[in-house]
């Protein structure tokens, strides 16, 4: 089987999970749970294999290179890295109420990387710009601090609507009550949004290093770096906010939730814009 | 005293360090999104933010926010770091949570040695204080962590000094080089002009490959570096492999049609083709008749849609001529009969006895270095890696302190558990959870 087949077939996995991780949520059975998780583990390990054919074909094709070199290889690593972190939260809470949030994420992301027009699926030889070991290591751990930070939002979200459900004093007592308790959310954001802060500034030093080497900039300003310093400035206006200001709770998922939209547009946005970046 | 008080208590605030990361936000958003031109002329330093004053004012209030902040905040964590474990925060064992008392009957030695056993581990030490009637264990870990603040905002402020080196003792430039050619004039960026280096780069020779889908593979320059008349390096210059000479450092940045380019001509002398000879604008050749001498005036890619074309001034004792050759001689007089009695000077055998023939002519190619010297950029390596050591000293690491009292009461002995974290008190509350459960275990056991 290619690994372009086997990747579709993974966005239907994830969205198999996401309906059972809705059942679980929705009919409290632990039943829906387990299945749900299993179903996302089994995803991870087709796509875990897919990556590695895609990796695999490159080199058959006589260029080879790690596959997370143009958009939709990022895309799907993206997705990837997102379901890895959420299967390992999941593991260490023993909580699956957060997958209904977190998981369609990545399925919008796969589903993105396999229908948006301009995403193009083929494996195409490295310009000499990229051929970098520092571009592997700089879209690694931008991708897992971006993971991160997707993570965050999710339990953003969730801690914002679980606040108010039970500030207007509605009934918690059914699937609510099985949610994470806001304290284990507002952990969990901080977690997260740590984790995410230093992948991030590892992504923009191996980045620089990158630039470094191949246009003699460590830093030149360009858009799609600016945006990467303002989502991580706004990450660390975050950890100082609640660090040295006490904030918590709903400031904390609010910031979690800006930052995320900060994050998408470093990722995407940022296109739209005129990017400086002429070389060869 | 009372002014100096108030300007440092406003530096030292954290609520200004908010306001200003903020502020650079904003900032840096506005750049990304005004377009570069059209802008009224007040706001001419919105397009060019990164070196306006505003943004070198805003930088170096940050600095000094972020300097006087950590000399103020010193003495804490310096408090923190020396407090020793005995006494215990006072009020640490008041209102524990039920599972954290555990009353035993079991001996007071072997309490004591369920407990050591338990707190021995590589990555933490623990003591011990005991009194006629209780017995008091400590044990810490990650006390360095509580650095990883410091590391962090001295990684910050040793980047922003290399940045600031940087434009101040270093340049940035562009060499165009056409094979063959060598200079020692660079062009600054931003038509600062240009500048001298002390030694001359040489391209001898620029290569381009091509992947079979058209797209570029390899762009290398084999360089020459020549000081007072002598090579004193070579190397060959790729895209991602800069080359460092007397620290300025060359990058293959760009590449591009040179103005000249070459072509490559014959002539036929009584029936016998020379040699192919190759020529570029301005050089001059031999020719074997009449002491004639041939200059190549232009070398046209494609003259008046006619194709490929060198233009020649061949010089003999007796004068001047000039001539018109092109590659496709042939093809042009066939639908032009006439041509020659017009315009004699497209005549290949304009100068008797030789008939020229243009062969091609091949592009020539210049290629396009980046020259660049920057002295701060160790500085701001070795921010980068503060930046790096001390968030995940801050992140990764808890300091993580355990108390755990053995006290002899009349209902038996009492052991009483508790810890204090400065971060993932959750974490530390699992601890502490788990080894209630592995003391309950082993002294019943
Ligand atoms: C881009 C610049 C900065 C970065 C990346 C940065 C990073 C950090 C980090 C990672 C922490 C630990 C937060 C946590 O534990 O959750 C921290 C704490 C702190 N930062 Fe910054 N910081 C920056 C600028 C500043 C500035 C300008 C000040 C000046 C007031 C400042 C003051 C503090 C203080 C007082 C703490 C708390 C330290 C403690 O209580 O141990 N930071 N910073």
């Amino acid at each position: 089987m290619s690994h372009t087949m086997l990747l579709s077939y993974v966005t239907f996995i994830y969205f198999a999970a996401f309906v059972l991780y809705l059942f679980r949520m929705i009919l409290q059975k632990e039943f829906w749970g387990i299945a749900a998780s299993f179903v996302a583990w089994a995803g991870i390990a087709a796509q875990t294999l897919a990556m590695i054919l895609r990796w695999k074909a490159s080199y058959n094709l006589g260029f080879g290179h790690v596959p997370i070199t143009n958009l939709y290889e990022s895309l799907i690593f993206f997705a990837w890295s997102i379901m890895l972190l959420y299967l390992i939260i999941e593991w260490r809470i023993k909580n699956r109420m957060l997958g209904a949030f977190v998981v369609p994420v990545a399925f919008l992301i796969m589903a993105y990387a396999s229908i948006a027009p301009g995403v193009n699926n083929s494996i195409e030889p490295l310009i000499p710009a990229l051929q970098s070991n520092w571009l592997t290591s700089h879209v690694l751990t931008c991708f897992m601090g971006y993971a991160a930070f997707t993570v965050a939002f999710g339990c953003g979200i969730l801690y914002l609507w679980k606040y108010k459900k039970e500030a207007v004093g509605s009934d918690t007592s059914g699937w609510m009550a099985h949610m994470p308790s806001l304290d284990v959310l507002d952990a969990l954001i901080y977690q997260s949004t740590t984790l995410g802060f230093v992948f991030l500034a590892l992504g923009i030093v191996t980045g620089s290093v990158w630039a470094h080497y191949a246009w003699g900039n460590y830093w030149s300003w360009d858009p799609k770096e600016t945006w990467s310093l303002i989502t991580w400035l706004i990450y660390a206006i975050m950890l100082h906010a609640r660090f040295v200001r006490g904030w918590r709770g709903q400031r904390m998922a609010m910031l979690a939730i800006i930052g995320f939209v900060s994050v998408l547009f470093t990722y995407l946005g940022v296109n739209f814009l005129v990017s400086l970046h002429n070389y060869i | 005293m009372k002014k100096a008080n108030i300007l440092w208590s406003f530096f030292s605030s954290v609520k200004l360090t908010l306001v200003l990361l903020c502020l650079m936000v904003f900032l840096f958003i506005v750049s990304t999104v005004i377009p570069q031109q059209n802008i009224a002329p007040e706001f001419t330093w919105l397009a060019d933010i990164y070196h306006s004053k505003i943004f070198y004012l805003l930088t170096a209030v940050f600095s000094l926010n972020l300097i006087v902040c950590s000399i103020n905040r010193w003495p804490v964590t310096m408090k923190q770091y020396k407090s020793s474990c005995f006494p215990p925060p006072s009020g640490l064992f008041e209102n524990l949570p039920k599972n954290r008392i555990i009353v035993t009957d079991k001996k007071m030695t072997d309490i004591e040695r369920v407990v050591e056993s338990l707190l021995s581990s590589k990555i933490s030490t623990w003591k011990k204080t005991a009194t006629e009637t209780e017995t008091l264990f400590y044990r810490e870990r990650g006390k360095f962590s509580l650095w990883g603040v410091y590391v962090v905002h001295l990684g910050v402020l040793v980047i922003i000094a290399g940045a600031l080196m940087g434009s101040l003792f270093g340049f940035e430039a562009d060499l165009n080089l056409a094979e063959g050619e060598a200079s020692n004039t660079v062009q600054l960026a931003k038509g600062r002009g240009t500048r001298q280096l002390d030694f001359s780069i040489q391209c001898n020779q620029f290569i381009m490959e091509f992947y079979d889908t058209g797209a570029p593979k390899t762009y290398r320059s084999d360089l020459s570096f020549i000081k007072g008349g002598q090579v004193i390096h070579q190397g060959s210059l790729l895209v991602n492999h800069p080359i460092t000479f007397e620290g300025i450092r060359f990058y293959q940045a760009s590449y591009g049609l040179a103005e000249a380019g070459k072509a490559v001509l014959a002539f036929n002398h009584a029936g016998t083709e020379s040699p192919e000879i190759q020529v570029k604008a301005g050089e001059t050749f031999d020719l074997p008749v009449h002491n004639a001498k041939a200059t190549v005036l232009r070398v046209e890619e494609n003259m008046m849609q006619m194709g490929p074309a060198v233009k020649l001034n061949i010089e003999t004792d007796k004068g001047n001529m000039q001539l018109w050759l092109f590659q496709h001689i042939k093809e042009i007089a066939e639908v032009n009969p006439g041509l020659f009695s017009e315009v004699p000077m497209f005549n290949p055998g304009l100068f008797k006895p030789l008939v020229f023939s243009l062969k091609r002519t091949e592009k020539q190619y210049y290629t396009g270095l980046r020259v660049v010297k920057d002295p701060g950029v160790p500085l701001v390596l070795i921010g980068g890696l503060m930046l790096l050591i001390g968030m995940i000293m801050i992140f990764f690491f808890a300091h993580q302190r355990v108390w755990i009292l053995v006290h002899q009461e009349t209902e038996g002995i009492k052991i009483r558990l508790a810890g204090r974290s400065n971060r993932y008190q959750e974490a530390l509350q699992r601890q502490i959870d788990h080894f209630c459960v592995q003391i309950q275990k082993e002294l019943t056991a």
